[in-house]
């Protein structure tokens, strides 16, 4: 695993990481700000965290109430 | 002209206008990445006995493109699908819709408006997505050319254009979200199977474009049937559009 670390170029996957983080900062407002959601916030916000990418686009697309 | 910009205020307040393109952007980068560290990732993971020496197909940039679209032709669509299913369906379910078009908005308007923001969101998101991954192509995998990259955008788009259109003219038909979806991603791929099928007749079908790029990239000029899928695959969208608006229009009247 080390050897895994050290050999990865960091300028490669930064933007990679980044754009995750982005996403799951955009999601977590968004789901503060929100009057309602379908299901509870607090389910939301461990699917948002804990499920890489994937769980800020279900946030997205199934969390979020139309108004 | 101003429910295209309601649309487009919509869209920003939903957030679809940041969280598309940054997921474009993951999808089209994800496999370049992942690809160029694969040698790593397996010594890392090891399982495999001493000395034994794992040969992996260095890529060419053609190949590493075909990865990324890949990657749009599968979760790419199915996330426009899942962005799109709701879009008139919903409305019309809720019934904001009959609010909008009593005002004297006429039907194509409400319709193209919808069209033409959900196009552009898609187009603008994949353009940034193919972008990300021409960029991480030429830094890992060796030269593409801008041209290239253009060419790719532009007929690649085609083919999320269609998808799209697909898309709306479900919603222009139905009015409940999930079918549309379900609806849209059946006949993509049943166009597949068909496409496959019957290859040596429908040599233009707008299945067949990603094919085509790949073709281009490798001989580096533009093949005929590549231009006779594209203007088949225009043709397509402009019928399902204008079919869409008559649909929509005969469903609101009979309401």
């Amino acid at each position: 695993m080390q050897e895994l670390m050290e050999s990865i170029n960091w300028a490669i996957i930064a933007p990679f990481i980044m754009i995750q983080f982005i996403l799951l900062i955009v999601a977590i407002i968004d789901l503060v700000k929100a009057d309602e959601t379908r299901g509870s916030k607090w389910m939301w916000v461990f699917i948002i965290v804990f499920i890489n990418i994937v769980g800020p686009v279900l946030y997205f697309i199934f969390g979020r109430r139309r108004d | 002209m101003t429910l295209f910009q309601k649309e487009m205020v919509e869209n920003w307040r939903n957030k679809k206008w940041i969280w598309v393109p940054l997921v474009m952007i993951i999808l089209a980068i994800m496999d370049p990445i992942s690809n160029y560290y694969m040698p790593q990732i397996i010594e890392a993971v090891g399982g495999l006995p001493e000395g034994t020496v794992f040969e992996l197909p260095d890529f060419a940039p053609a190949e590493v493109v075909m990865m990324s679209l890949a990657q749009f032709s599968t979760l790419g669509v199915l996330i426009i699908v899942l962005i799109s299913m709701g879009t008139i369906a919903g409305e019309r379910k809720s019934g904001i819709s009959e609010l909008i078009l009593v005002k004297p908005v006429s039907y194509i308007n409400y319709i193209t408006a919808k069209w033409a923001a959900l196009l552009i969101l898609t187009l603008v998101s994949f353009f940034f997505g193919m972008l990300a991954s021409w960029y991480y192509i030429n830094i890992l995998y060796g030269e593409l050319s801008f041209e290239n990259f253009l060419l790719i955008v532009l007929f690649y788009g085609l083919w999320l254009t269609f998808v799209v259109t697909l898309s709306i003219f479900y919603n222009a038909m139905i009015k409940t979200p999930g079918l549309v979806a379900f609806l849209t991603i059946f006949t993509i791929m049943v166009m597949r199977v068909i496409t496959q099928v019957f290859h040596h007749l429908l040599n233009w079908s707008p299945n067949n474009l990603s094919n085509y790029i790949f073709e281009m990239l490798l001989t580096e000029s533009i093949p005929s049937h590549l231009v006779g899928t594209a203007s088949v695959t225009i043709m397509l969208s402009i019928i399902l559009l204008i079919a869409s608006i008559f649909i929509f229009k005969k469903k609101e009247l009979a309401n």
